[in-house]
């Protein structure tokens, strides 16, 4: 079934000829969408994804972001879609099924790709039984990409998609300025102390919170102060809230007494 | 009828306003990962540590540059690139919205140069990398000769530094014998 196709259209097309050039695509795309605006059918083909694809999506049509107030229903065959989304990486045996699923949705069609997977493979972007893409088999309109999205970030997808909202990302290039050099931070603490402050606090809080944690320590040594510097550590320990982060502070502490003395 | 009304009025909304109002995100939400190129040195430590090679780096010896790139497209958002980042150049963002309509528009690059040995004067590491380090030794080094020494050791590429080694090695003059007892 093809929409807004004209008399003049079909008299110049000649009998038995498809209307399928790029440019009668991207016409029949448009109209497609002014007409679903407020009521677009999504189809979701599973292409191979582990499933936390699938669970994103049911999550965003529950009523904590409720996709349907857009008029977004996940429709149960391919027939009655007006949009079509696909995840996961498109292995070597879900190809075929992908692609009758394309082929059983009615013209004009939108395609999403969903996912880190569907977009480019994701982290299975190498392995021998991987298209690796959802754009390797089909012209996909939209890439929402994430592992998984989040609610909010399908929601975004399909604003982008329907055409409500624009995208923000760009494509960027920055090329390295004359004489732009990287200052080694905190240069006024001994360089093994900083080791060992930055080590004892990733033992303790993990890599990332403990290098925060580190950070805002190495900030504190280094301001100047006429402040014995034991007593600055204890009281900068003892006014954080978080028992947590006091404990982790206070070995900090023990760590720069040890290696002064 | 009455006693419906009353409960829908207590249990109140639960939809949030997204996409008309900014969404809540949780505290330490992996989100897209931003790149100062400006504190980048180049080292490639976040490109070894990508578990899904969305990051990647590209040595063009004829032009002297190293292209630093991330596809956001193939990030799972694991953080290890923050994690491993020394000069915390690369940071995890609670900015989700990332969809875009042309895939192109997923690649962020940077372009770095490259510095020229100080031996043969071809390039082999990022001048940004080799300044960093050299800083680095500078406020660790014992004494003016030892940083003096790292310095070139620093400056010098690897095929340079085996050169000297063998140039070393061979005037030295190490007497060598055959094993032949058994």
């Amino acid at each position: 079934m093809t929409r807004h196709i004209t008399e003049t259209d079909v008299r110049a097309a000649g009998p038995f000829a498809k209307i399928d050039t790029p440019a009668d695509v991207v016409r029949m795309k448009s109209a497609l969408l002014k007409d679903i605006r407020r009521s677009a059918y999504v189809y979701r083909v599973d292409c191979g994804g582990c499933n936390a694809c699938e669970i994103e999506i049911f999550a965003s049509i529950t009523p904590v972001f409720d996709a349907e107030r857009f008029g977004i229903k996940v429709v149960a065959s391919p027939r009655h879609a007006d949009i079509l989304l696909f995840t996961g990486a498109v292995t070597r045996s879900m190809r075929m099924p992908a692609l009758r699923a394309y082929e059983a949705a009615p013209d004009p069609k939108i395609v999403v790709s969903y996912g880190a997977c569907g977009v480019s493979g994701g982290i299975f972007h190498d392995l021998y039984c991987v298209w690796g893409g959802t754009d390797k088999i089909l012209p996909v309109d939209v890439y929402i990409p994430g592992c998984p999205p989040t609610p909010a970030a399908t929601v975004y997808g399909f604003a982008v998609a329907l055409g409500l909202l624009g995208q923000k990302l760009k494509a960027e290039t920055h090329v390295q300025a004359e004489g732009e050099r990287v200052a080694v931070a905190h240069p006024s603490i001994p360089y093994n102390l900083r080791v060992l402050v930055e080590r004892e606090a990733r033992r303790m809080a993990g890599y990332r919170q403990g290098g925060d944690i580190a950070e805002k320590f190495l900030v504190m040594l280094e301001q100047p102060g006429l402040v014995p510097l034991t007593d600055r550590m204890s009281t900068f320990a003892a006014a954080e809230t978080d028992p947590r982060v006091a404990e982790i502070l206070a070995r900090l502490g023990d760590v720069v007494t040890e290696a002064i003395a | 009828m009455f006693k419906l009304l009353k409960e829908v009025l207590r249990t109140g909304e639960a939809t949030v306003k997204y996409p008309f109002a900014p969404v809540e995100v949780a505290k330490d939400f992996r989100g897209k990962p931003e790149h100062q190129a400006a504190n980048c040195i180049a080292c490639a430590a976040c490109t070894v540590a990508c578990p899904a090679n969305a990051l990647g780096m590209e040595t063009d010896a004829g032009a002297g540059t190293r292209t630093w790139s991330i596809n956001y497209g193939r990030c799972v958002f694991c953080g290890r690139c923050e994690e491993v980042c020394p000069t915390d150049a690369i940071r995890l963002t609670p900015d989700f919205e990332l969809a875009v309509a042309v895939k192109a528009d997923l690649v962020r690059t940077a372009v770095f140069r490259l510095a020229p040995c100080v031996a043969c004067g071809k390039p082999f590491a990022p001048e940004k990398e080799v300044a960093y380090v050299t800083a680095l030794i500078e406020a660790t080094a014992p004494s003016e000769a030892d940083a003096e020494r790292r310095r070139q050791l620093v400056a010098t590429c690897p095929a340079c530094k085996r050169a000297h080694d063998l140039g070393q090695i061979a005037g030295s003059r190490v007497v060598r014998a055959m094993e032949t007892s058994r």
